[in-house]
């Protein structure tokens, strides 16, 4: 028996596919850097913009599926407008194809992530002015307070329209016509978009939470609305980590630097969460969504480590402009992005999960460590090479060669794990035979889940004091 | 909004943390935003010298650095791709320098492929690196720390 295509499969199914094939431009992308004539039909020029957006349409189509997928479970209503989420989808693709199409044909115009043509840009805000309509219609109609993933969510696409809009002044001359001002602009924007984003993700990752354990408390205390609020004063005012070395204003650096670190009190609360679940004997293991999300969470921390560090001037110093940021780029959208955006594509199509799916889990985890750690050993050398000494980029660029050919190697392994798994979540999306799915409103019994297979990974022990 | 703001006000706002409070801290946090970009689009990045302003030839040349998709492999500043050398400097670095830079541009080198451009395309080209080389200097090998994790170059650069 098929399941019934709603809106919301439709997103993660569109997801799913946009993974495996920016993955694949990865690889290419990837082994360019090692073999400089690999593929070249598709030059680098166009196989990363080929990678990267693809890549990031999987996080929003993802995170846009879950919230269409869970918001009316949560508020209890049917979705305000199932109708205008088909054509939110709709747009959504028919622009996603132009962009592609645009690549492959060399027609760039944009600025970097957003390497399309500007125009291009005007229907994925449209299409996402319906998001925001629906959600408001839907959210609206929640009875009682509003739990910290509604307002992560709510946040998340406001603010993703005012960022993609900001992101697309380089269109006005009184930016362009100033590169200080216009590098300032272009990241100030890229950051709080990059936050915007993740809100959606960690909303979902809450989500998935409550309903895997049934603690309708952990969404609801003081706790999570006061980590909701660090999380959103970082999107608003610490972005200017990426542009250290750029001659702006001073203080808009220093507000970066003293916002940044702020995050040390989410490192903390972590590792004080951490010891809480591992006391509890709980990580994780018997199912698959909880496996993403125990994944997630040693991912938050190892990248969290690094964005610390790096926010310090001093050490960015040495970090900027090198692999260490793209190790903390891939590492913050794969590690931490792909595995929550996984745990829920998971926990909203099955429970159960096939032998290349769990192996799939095991390489692309392994693989990424790998790639991850290739990238930071790069990023060190260059950094150090490039500060410490008058090397000119080529003889660097030797130098770190070993690192990048294991980068490239492990980006095989994970596109291998990727596509295990892609495969493994289309078929059980595919299949019908999930709780999830739930009735009509899409209320789901939480005490119907077998307690083996709720989500040990969240602070119970910590969320009982929250109580 | 109208949905949104009734999220703010007492009926759909959070318990618990006081919903006048969650309010009132939203709407700084946002109002602070909105003063911080005004701020930001203008007199904090406005250049202390005339040089920074791009002239036509260099915001042509702008132009020209997104519709080539330059930045896939190039940085400015150390912001973009890694697989091509920064550019913030190569008009003004020992060896290299604007006619080095046209070369290159006009028949490639190495990775870099020929772009096929015009002596016109490339002269604009070159003048955009040549002011975006004006506005510092890229990478930083000051090594002055501050007992904050600043550097002193972070504070002598700001304009």
């Amino acid at each position: 028996m098929r399941s019934e295509l709603t809106p919301a499969k439709g997103f993660v199914i569109s997801g799913l596919l946009s993974l495996l094939c920016g993955a694949l431009f990865g690889v290419i992308g990837s082994w360019q850097h090692v073999l400089p004539n690999f593929v070249d039909a598709i030059p680098f020029v166009k196989s990363r913009p080929l990678h990267v957006s693809l890549v990031i349409a999987w996080i929003f189509l993802t995170a846009v599926g879950g919230v269409y997928h869970y918001l009316p479970k949560i508020v209890g209503v049917p979705l305000h407008s199932t109708r205008l989420a088909w054509l939110h989808l709709a747009v959504f693709i028919g622009t996603g194809f132009a962009v592609i199409a645009s690549y492959f044909l060399g027609r760039f115009g944009g600025r970097e992530y957003w390497e399309f043509p500007p125009a291009l840009g005007i229907p994925i805000a449209l299409s996402w002015s319906l998001l925001i309509y629906n959600f408001f219609r839907t959210a609206n109609k929640h009875k009682g307070p509003w739990p910290a993933y509604l307002w992560m969510w709510a946040t998340g696409v406001v603010f993703f329209l005012i960022t993609y809009a900001e992101a697309n002044l380089y269109l006005f001359p009184h930016f362009t016509s100033n590169m200080v001002r216009e590098l300032t602009v272009q990241w100030k924007a890229y950051g709080a978009l990059t936050g915007s984003w993740n809100l959606l993700v960690y909303g979902t990752a809450m989500v998935v939470m409550e309903r895997s354990t049934g603690n309708t408390a952990i969404a609801r205390s003081k706790l999570a609305y006061l980590l909701f609020g660090l999380g959103f004063t970082n999107l608003l005012f610490g972005w200017a980590h990426h542009i250290y070395p750029v001659p702006s204003a001073l203080w808009i650096r220093i507000l970066a630097y003293a916002i940044s670190m702020t995050e040390w009190i989410i490192l903390a609360r972590m590792i004080h969460q951490w010891r809480a679940t591992m006391e509890d004997g709980k990580n994780g293991s018997s199912t698959l969504f909880g496996r993403f999300l125990f994944a997630s969470e040693v991912w938050v921390f190892l990248n969290l480590g690094v964005a610390l560090l790096i926010s310090i001037p001093a050490i960015n110093l040495f970090a900027h402009g090198t692999h260490v940021i793209v190790a903390h780029a891939m590492g913050s959208t794969i590690g931490i992005n792909t595995t929550i955006l996984f745990a829920s594509v998971f926990f909203i199509g099955e429970r159960a999960h096939s032998g290349p799916t769990r192996a799939g889990f095991w390489i692309f985890n392994g693989s990424l460590l790998a790639f991850w750690l290739c990238l930071l050993g790069a990023g060190i050398v260059k950094g150090w090479f490039t500060v410490m000494t008058d090397l000119p980029f080529q003889k660097i660029t030797e130098k770190i060669w070993p690192f990048i050919a294991g980068f490239a190697v492990s980006g095989i392994g994970l596109f291998t794990g990727l596509s295990l798994l892609v495969w493994g979540a289309l078929k059980v999306l595919l299949a019908s035979n999930n709780k999830e799915e739930g009735d009509a409103h899409g209320t789901v019994e939480l005490d119907a889940i077998p307690v083996e297979n709720r989500c040990p990974s969240m602070p119970e022990k910590v969320m009982q004091h929250q109580r | 909004m109208v949905a949104f703001n009734k999220v703010l006000d007492g009926s759909n706002g959070p318990s618990g943390f006081g919903v006048h409070r969650h309010r009132v801290v939203y709407f700084v946090l946002v109002g602070l935003f909105i003063l911080q970009s005004g701020l930001t689009y203008t007199v904090s990045t406005e250049a202390a010298s005339p040089a920074v302003e791009l002239n036509d030839a260099a915001q042509r040349g702008e132009a020209l650095y997104r519709e080539f998709n330059c930045t896939a492999c190039h940085q400015f500043y150390g912001l973009g791709g890694h697989m091509g050398p920064d550019l913030t400097n190569v008009t003004v670095a020992a060896g290299k320098g604007p006619d080095f830079a046209r070369a290159v541009i006009f028949h490639g080198s190495g990775l870099m492929p020929n772009l096929a451009v015009s002596k016109e395309q490339a002269d604009d080209l070159v003048a955009f690196l040549e002011a975006v080389a004006a506005t510092g200097t890229y990478p930083i090998r000051s090594l002055d720390l501050t007992p904050w994790g600043t550097y002193e170059q972070m504070h002598s650069d700001a304009k």
